[in-house]
């Protein structure tokens, strides 16, 4: 019955060219919430019933037929698609509207039809196990969020951002069509299901390190994060916070599915993604806190959170070669965990951010500051998700980190030399991870909703977003609470999506583990309570407390205006001079001449590169582009020239043949 | 519940000890023990003045940053009496808790939008993120040791595994002074008694504060300090008395502690601020020092 809902869907979409203007939000909201409602009731199912399903959808293409497994993996996963782009839609119905009466009908529908695609194809990729129905499904999400970037294509910078981004994801594409195809080479199964016995009798770093490539770029691993930070900027609000909320996890649901198959060598690939995870969180977030473009805070802290997943994932495959039970547990559930987290409140903030960039057309901070007063909630939302983000309680990002430092240190206890040292490195790599956070969160709620704003000519009136952009917020605030006072619930649904309750020694550990969230859950309402009361009691004094509201302490200075207050630059220096050496941030400073009494006007700037991306990728590629002409005089101008090297192509490979050299 | 009581007991002689001894250490007589608790009952009566900047951030701080310090106190014991709250892990809690309470801080202090509580907001953010390290591999060494995960268990099992437990008990009471020195704001890290709002960290976040709100964050301050000096005497305390004598060793040793701080505070000069972060670190290197000890005994290494 569901398959014919679902099918009915994917025809459904195509009726969103036909449908006149004003109801075309409406019409695509109605097939996002069918889609979403067929696949989360086999979620459900599959859940509750712990058993998985098999779905076929009747469409026969590509010689085979495609079916839809779902076992409590996929049906996690479904879960976190169907509610991120709930809520995503509905943020883009406000949001798209002032796009109404710009762009023409034909884009808007279009935008719309991917967006539906988007989460289609990731309701594939999730439950699709044969390689080519799996590649499909990956190319159409590729396609479907190119096509979402690209929304203010008439932008060159967001062209060639999109551009960018869809040769990044075909990159990727290769990587795991390479992966595929050489587990059909040796055992003629073209599928996530031949892995097991691929994995049994082969090297297993080989294969898995093709696979993590082609997932960890979608994902956004350090090194191969570049198209994150510039796609995610790019692209409207509502895209990018589904793409950074769910989008990239894809990556995630990737790598788990072929690191539970792994078979030796686990010991090696697990250093390897905790390395390669400590890596990204401290990368992804110390350039995080260099950013003064909101949401381009926010793409790079996206990338440390992948970090910390990974660090997750890693600590997984190390306990299942230590046989170390709660390392094994909680990493791979504290993962999970942190993948829905991260998918809530991550979602949110990017929301938040499009509400400013809707409400003030810039997302400079250094342009921003004191909207706290003009969007209240809007900042709020933003604050508890930064608050959330920074794993500080009470909410819900405390859990997931605190499932994987339980691990961690579980494990340091008893364990040899080489093991505690793992153990300290994951508690340090999230310890700082964490204290950068603090670090880039107060900064990016501060100085873009606190104080006065730091540019006083503003064009246009800046006011709280409708209502309509607001009730996402207020459903993803409400499920983070949820998560945050129940979490012995949330983490079954993890633990359950993890395998590892059927699992009866790993299951043991996550039953240790709940009577510790149990009491986060009851610490996290004791602090709302006591919070209230002791708000309750500092208001309750007597009317004739004398309160007044003058202007800031200047230290005497009396005529002290918004200039006199810290900039994301100067909140950030302190932190410059310590990582220096490591960032290389550019400075352009035109200093005082000698002879200058009263000064003119000076300039001072300070641009951060992204050392990576800089020396992998556009170093290479400008030296290619440097070189490439170089090769010119093969390029004549006559024809018979150009069919001359087909034939001398053709007759290298005779020879080459004929010597037998392959 | 005993050491809750006693953590209040502590934080209300403690800072008049501390003022008491710097007073005396520079012939002056000095004010009563009582009196910073007396001018805090002061400041909760008296009217308040607000940025014209501020928001209702500025307002909710003061009360989130005493909820996450009331809250933090929940899980400290008192040797072999057990916290009102234990779990495993629940020092990863209690740190993030304190990190709550930094963040509401900081927040109010960007809300006035103010050059000087811009940059101590900053600093506090900063020295946060250095001290947090230490912290941890102090916990993780002791976790290493006793082979417990949470402060109520570890602590228990310090005294009476092994007779390398003074050594290491004693090691980590002086990480967890230096610890509160830099969370604390005070010297060598941070001087509160300066007027250069240049030079200060915790204080000129809270310049603009005033009235029951002062009075609140001054109040959890003192919280802050014996919620340290607990942990100190935790590592310290021997287990051979009986339950009054025990208290009464901690009575004296959080004396000692302030007469420490007020010793340090008359005798030394604050560190160069650009020297701090040097400092922060230091106290990490000597908990990684300590962890590796521990690796030997342990018979790790």
């Amino acid at each position: 019955m569901n398959a014919i809902i679902f099918k009915v869907a994917f025809v459904l979409s195509l009726g969103i060219f036909m449908v006149p203007n004003n109801a075309k939000q409406l019409f695509a909201f109605i097939v996002s919430l069918i889609l979403g409602a067929a696949s989360a009731t086999w979620a459900l199912q599959v859940l509750i019933s712990g058993e998985s399903m098999v779905i076929n959808l009747g469409i026969s293409f590509w010689k085979e037929n495609p079916t839809l497994t779902i076992d409590s993996l996929s049906a996690f996963f479904i879960l976190l698609i169907d509610f991120t782009c709930l809520t995503g839609m509905l943020y883009g119905w406000g949001y798209l509207k002032p796009y109404f009466q710009k762009k023409s009908a034909m884009t808007m529908s279009l935008h719309l039809f991917s967006f539906i695609w988007l989460q289609a194809s990731m309701l594939q990729v999730v439950t699709m196990r044969d390689g080519i129905s799996f590649l499909i499904s990956w190319e159409m999400m590729s396609l479907s969020s190119f096509l979402l970037v690209i929304f203010e294509g008439e932008k060159e910078a967001t062209l060639k951002t999109g551009i960018g981004y869809l040769i990044q994801m075909h990159v990727g594409f290769f990587f795991i069509l390479g992966a595929f195809l050489t587990v059909f080479h040796e055992t003629n199964q073209f599928s996530f299901d031949a892995l097991h016995t691929y994995f049994l009798d082969h090297n297993n770093f080989g294969l898995f390190l093709l696979f993590f490539i082609g997932f960890g770029i979608k994902a956004g691993f350090v090194p191969l994060h570049g198209w994150l930070p510039h796609a995610h900027p790019a692209a409207p609000s509502h895209v990018s916070g589904v793409m950074s909320g769910i989008m990239i996890k894809m990556g995630i649901y990737g790598i788990i599915r072929v690191l539970l198959e792994l078979q030796t060598e686990v010991y090696g690939i697990g250093l390897f993604i905790v390395a390669i995870g400590i890596l990204t969180g401290i990368t992804g977030i110390l350039y995080a806190i260099f950013q003064h473009d909101i949401k381009k805070i926010l793409a790079y802290s996206s990338i440390e959170n992948i970090g910390i997943i990974g660090i997750g994932l890693g600590a997984f495959l190390l306990g299942k070669h230590l046989q170390r039970p709660e390392l094994m547990a909680l990493g791979l559930t504290g993962a999970l965990f942190h993948v829905m987290n991260h998918s809530l409140y991550k979602s949110m903030l990017f929301y938040s951010a499009g509400n400013v960039y809707y409400a003030t057309h810039t997302r400079d901070q250094n342009l921003l500051g004191g909207l706290i007063k003009k969007m209240p909630f809007t900042a709020m939302a933003f604050l508890v998700g930064s608050v959330a983000i920074c794993a500080i309680p009470p909410f819900n990002g405390f859990l997931s980190e605190f499932l994987l430092y339980s691990g961690a240190f579980q494990n340091i206890g008893k364990a040899s030399f080489s093991e505690s040292l793992i153990s300290i490195g994951i508690i340090l790599g999230l310890v700082l991870i964490g204290g950068l956070s603090v670090f880039a969160f107060s900064k990016a709620f501060g100085l873009t909703f606190l104080g006065s704003r730091r540019y006083p000519e503003q064009s246009h009136p800046e006011e709280e977003v409708p209502l309509l952009m607001r009730i996402p917020s207020y459903m993803i605030i409400t499920v983070m609470m949820l998560v945050a006072v129940f979490p012995v619930f949330f983490l079954t649904v993890a633990g359950k999506a993890a395998g590892t309750l059927n699992n009866s020694v790993l299951a043991s550990v996550l039953a240790d583990t709940g009577p510790a969230l149990q009491s986060i859950g009851i610490v996290n309402c004791i602090l709302i309570i006591l919070f209230g009361v002791i708000y309750f009691l500092r208001n309750l004094r007597k009317p004739s407390v004398d309160i007044q509201v003058r202007p800031t302490w200047g230290c005497g200075y009396t005529a002290g205006d918004f200039r006199h207050q810290y900039t994301a630059t100067s909140f950030n220096d302190s932190l410059r001079q310590l990582s220096d050496g490591v960032l290389m941030i550019d400075r352009k400073l035109e200093p005082l001449g000698e002879e200058e009494i009263f000064p003119k006007p000076h300039s001072f700037s300070t641009t951060t590169n992204d050392l990576i991306e800089e020396n992998l990728v556009l170093r290479p590629v400008n030296f290619i582009i440097k070189e490439l002409p170089r090769a010119g005089w093969a390029q004549t101008g006559y024809m018979h020239h150009y069919l001359l090297y087909p034939l001398l192509f053709l007759l290298i490979i005779g020879l080459l043949t004929f010597l037998n050299v392959f | 519940m005993l050491s809750i009581v006693l953590m209040f007991v502590a934080a209300i002689y403690f800072p008049g000890i501390i003022v008491k001894s710097k007073a005396m250490f520079s012939g002056r007589q000095g004010p009563g023990i009582l009196q910073p608790w007396r001018d805090i009952l002061r400041l909760l009566r008296k009217g308040n003045v607000f940025s014209t900047a501020s928001s209702y951030v500025f307002q909710l701080s003061s009360s989130i940053y005493l909820t996450a310090t009331l809250a933090a106190l929940l899980f400290i014991p008192f040797l072999d009496q057990a916290p009102l709250i234990s779990f495993t892990g629940d020092f990863v809690l209690f740190a993030y808790l304190l990190a709550l309470g930094r963040f509401a801080i900081v927040a109010s202090a960007l809300d006035v939008s103010s050059g000087f509580e811009g940059m101590g907001a900053n600093r506090e953010v900063l020295y946060g993120l250095l001290i947090e390290p230490a912290f941890f591999i102090l916990m993780g060494s002791l976790a290493m040791f006793t082979g417990h995960t949470s402060f109520a268990s570890i602590f228990q099992e310090l005294h009476y595994t092994s007779y390398f437990s003074a050594m290491i008990g004693f090691i980590a009471a002086f990480i967890f002074s230096q610890i509160t020195l830099v969370e604390t704001s005070r010297l060598p890290v941070d001087d509160p008694l300066t007027h250069l709002e240049l030079t200060m960290v915790h204080e000129v976040m809270v310049l603009d504060h005033s009235g029951i709100d002062l009075g609140i964050i001054k109040a959890a301050n003192n919280l802050k300090f014996s919620i340290f000096g607990m942990l100190s005497a935790n590592c310290i305390i021997p287990r051979t008395f009986g339950l009054w004598e025990e208290i009464l060793f901690y009575l004296v040793l959080q004396a000692g502690f302030a007469v420490g701080i007020g010793f340090i505070e008359s005798f030394r000069a604050r560190n160069k601020m650009a020297m701090n972060p040097q400092f922060i670190l230091s106290v990490s290197a000597i908990a990684s020092i300590l962890i590796f000890v521990v690796m030997i005994i342990n018979n790790n290494l």
